[in-house]
């Protein structure tokens, strides 16, 4: 009778594991490999820059290692050696900051043509998406070992990266004049003209986020689009009462992403990093590793207010 | 009944059961031409068309021209580079830079490594990737979120800023400081540090100092494996992106297909294997071209992972850099623009066979992320 009785109570236990949190434990297993890597990989690697960051090595002696109490983030800017830094830094961040419009606009803009039912879709797109596969800076790279070539200014072959002084597309005085009635301040000119020449750089950094607006273009329904034809809505009304609220998460989603892909780009102020070189030899690691970290913390404070500012006009169609 | 009504009548010529042939006045062709193309909506259209291809033309162009120019400098033959006449199309074809770069440098290993490496990462991180987005996207557990935000946290902090620290950690590969520990080291753990008389005691390791082997941990620079490892942990180069596509694709995956399969008796894994799986094969293979051709034109990892000059990759390779020495110095008066299309031209070969790949994917990248459901919400 007993032996009974125990076996119904571990049945009854073995029953009590709800759907739920099976499905919880399957959640886990699914996610394991990542918090695997979290743990043992991850983390080690980003405790142990912190720690190079805080930790000065003792002058004569290889492996000592000396708590420097937030020195180091102290002295990438104040340290005799480090003038550069803040220039270098606010140069870099500010690149981002006039990067984001432009590459935002441009990749939105040719997405919506690309989204259009026009011949030659097909080519066009394949031509587009180029730069996604070389967004890596191949093509830069490439460039760059071709940087003492006196191709482009001897006339021979251009290598259309708009580098050279010839190559610049357009000239402010030639906006200048275009936009003479208008009054435009010589910043705004500043900005239109530098980001004209720079367009390759731009097409070239805007292939995923092409790809994402594409795709949630997309995924608007055609019904809507159809709706408001029938109440006699113009294309640019639709344009910014349809097609624009309904692709504003996405534009959330690659400013973060552009922001993200920026720091793979060589900076002002990496290569200002990666150039370091102090009097102090046994600072050198931890001020360089502090002024990324810095790098870091001020370009995630400027992601932070961007995604609270556009989170505020993101139209989100379906209301959790 | 008055006369020009039945004027006005279509005349019936010949009638058939099925056919019928009408007479009927029809519209001057003047006239037709008039009110099909010479109205304003028909020029507003005509205009936006115009402009339109020349958008799309420009910046296909802005796109296409450096491989354009770079490609017609590595087919010309020496004694273009001394004509001032010649500046895009090649005058005499040649194809002597590419022999020469074939023959004289170990184009076909680094070319056979970089495959190697390009396509197990590849395959790796695609699966890996959609392994922990399903998780991500189709259970409700504890720490979803916050795992969630580390992901996306894993993909901010940029790689750069940790180098040092991933180049140390891959030099001396060492999972809680078990090596150390076993080799007298003491306890180390996330930088935490303590040794005393009797942990140093403990040294089953000895001193082993072999090629792979150090009493710090396992040497795995000049290896394939920190990518192996970085790939099967979905922590490589943009793993967070590729996490966050999958996961926004198999949040549209309706829910009705697993409750399904589920009431079909068909556990979690093999719900995931023989059905989430085959339809989510559009979405895997842009993964796959993203992590397949990042990877091969990735040229900050390679450097991170091979020290010296023993990089048997592509991109840290001789190839675009050193000049072949058969033809250094074939074009005496014009050497640097010989010398740059020389490494432009190595450059190319170094890109070429990703861009056959893609002129053949590119179908199905495009199809893969509109189909992707990606809603951001």
């Amino acid at each position: 009778m007993t032996d009974m009785l125990e076996v119904k109570v571990k049945k009854k236990r073995k029953k009590t594991v709800s759907l739920d949190k099976k499905k919880a434990r399957a959640g886990w297993i699914f996610v394991l490999p990542f918090i695997i890597g979290l743990v043992f990989v991850y983390f080690p690697i980003v405790f142990e820059s912190l720690e190079q960051s805080l930790f000065y090595k003792v002058p004569g002696d290889a492996t000592a290692r000396v708590f420097n109490k937030f020195a180091s983030y102290y002295e990438a800017f104040f340290n005799a050696d480090t003038s550069g830094f803040a220039q270098a830094l606010f140069t870099s961040v500010g690149e981002i900051i006039l990067d984001i419009p432009m590459i935002l606009l441009f990749s939105l803009f040719m997405a919506v043509l690309l989204n259009q039912k026009i011949g030659g879709r097909a080519v066009f797109r394949a031509i587009f998406f180029v730069p996604v596969i070389l967004s890596t800076g191949i093509m830069e790279s490439i460039d760059a070992s071709a940087v003492l070539d006196t191709m482009s200014n001897a006339g021979g072959i251009d290598d259309g990266s708009g580098s050279s002084a010839a190559g610049e597309i357009v000239d402010a005085v030639d906006l200048q004049k275009f936009f003479n009635g208008i009054s435009l301040t010589d910043g705004m000119l500043k900005y239109v003209t530098d980001a004209i020449n720079d367009i390759f750089n731009i097409v070239n950094r805007s292939g995923v986020q092409m790809l994402i607006f594409l795709a949630g273009l997309q995924s608007i329904s055609p019904a809507i689009y159809e709706s408001v034809q029938i109440d006699g809505a113009s294309a640019w009304e639709t344009f910014w009462k349809i097609t624009f609220p309904m692709i504003s998460p996405m534009i959330l989603v690659n400013a973060v992403y552009t922001v993200i892909d920026a720091f793979t780009v060589d900076s002002t102020v990496m290569t200002y990093i990666s150039t370091l070189k102090l009097t102090e030899v046994e600072k050198t690691t931890a001020i360089s590793t502090a002024m990324s970290w810095i790098y870091f913390l001020l370009v995630i404070a400027i992601l932070g207010i961007l995604v609270a500012v556009l989170s505020a006009y993101t139209f989100y169609q379906k209301k959790k | 009944m008055n006369t020009s009504n039945v004027d006005s009548k279509p005349k019936i010529r010949k009638e058939t059961k099925n056919k019928i042939k009408v007479d009927f006045e029809r519209t001057s062709f003047k006239e037709r031409f008039k009110a099909k193309f010479l109205t304003l909506t028909f020029l507003k259209k005509v205009v936006w068309i115009i402009v339109r291809y020349i958008l799309l033309i420009g910046v296909a162009y802005i796109v296409l021209f450096p491989f354009f120019s770079k490609i017609s400098s590595s087919l010309m033959a020496p004694s273009d580079f001394n004509d001032s006449m010649v500046r895009l199309i090649p005058k005499n074809f040649s194809v002597d830079i590419y022999k020469a770069i074939f023959t004289e440098q170990e184009y076909m290993t680094a070319f056979g490594n970089t495959l190697l490496l390009s396509l197990s990462t590849a395959l790796i991180q695609t699966f890996v990737c959609s392994f922990i987005a399903y998780g991500f996207a189709k259970f409700k557990f504890k720490g979803n979120k916050i795992l969630f935000a580390l992901v996306i946290l894993t993909m901010i902090i940029p790689h750069r800023t940790l180098q040092l620290a991933i180049t140390n950690m891959f030099a001396n590969f060492d999972i809680l400081g078990i090596f150390s520990f076993l080799s007298g080291g003491g306890i180390s753990i996330f930088g935490f540090e303590y040794n005393n008389e009797f942990l140093s005691s403990i040294n089953i390791l000895g001193n082993i100092d072999s090629k792979v082997f150090t009493p710090d941990g396992v040497r795995l620079v000049n290896t394939f494996w920190p990518y192996i490892i970085l790939s099967i942990t979905g922590l490589a180069f943009k793993n967070g992106l590729y996490i966050f596509l999958l996961r926004q694709f198999f949040m549209g995956v309706p829910d009705e297909l697993e409750e399904s399969a589920y009431i079909d008796g068909s556990g979690v894994f093999k719900t995931f294997f023989t059905i989430i799986l085959p339809i989510s094969i559009p979405m895997m293979i842009t993964v796959f071209l993203f992590s397949f051709s990042w990877c091969w034109t990735d040229i900050y990892y390679s450097k991170v992972f091979f020290t010296g000059n023993n990089a048997p990759l592509l991109l840290t390779s001789e190839i675009g850099k050193e000049l072949p020495s058969s033809i250094k110095d074939l074009v005496p008066n014009n050497i640097s623009k010989w010398q740059t299309a020389i490494r432009t031209t190595g450059g190319l070969m170094i890109i070429a066979p990703l861009v056959v790949i893609y002129l053949f994917c590119q179908k199905y990248l495009v199809q893969g992320i509109e189909r992707s459901g990606l809603t951001a919400d």
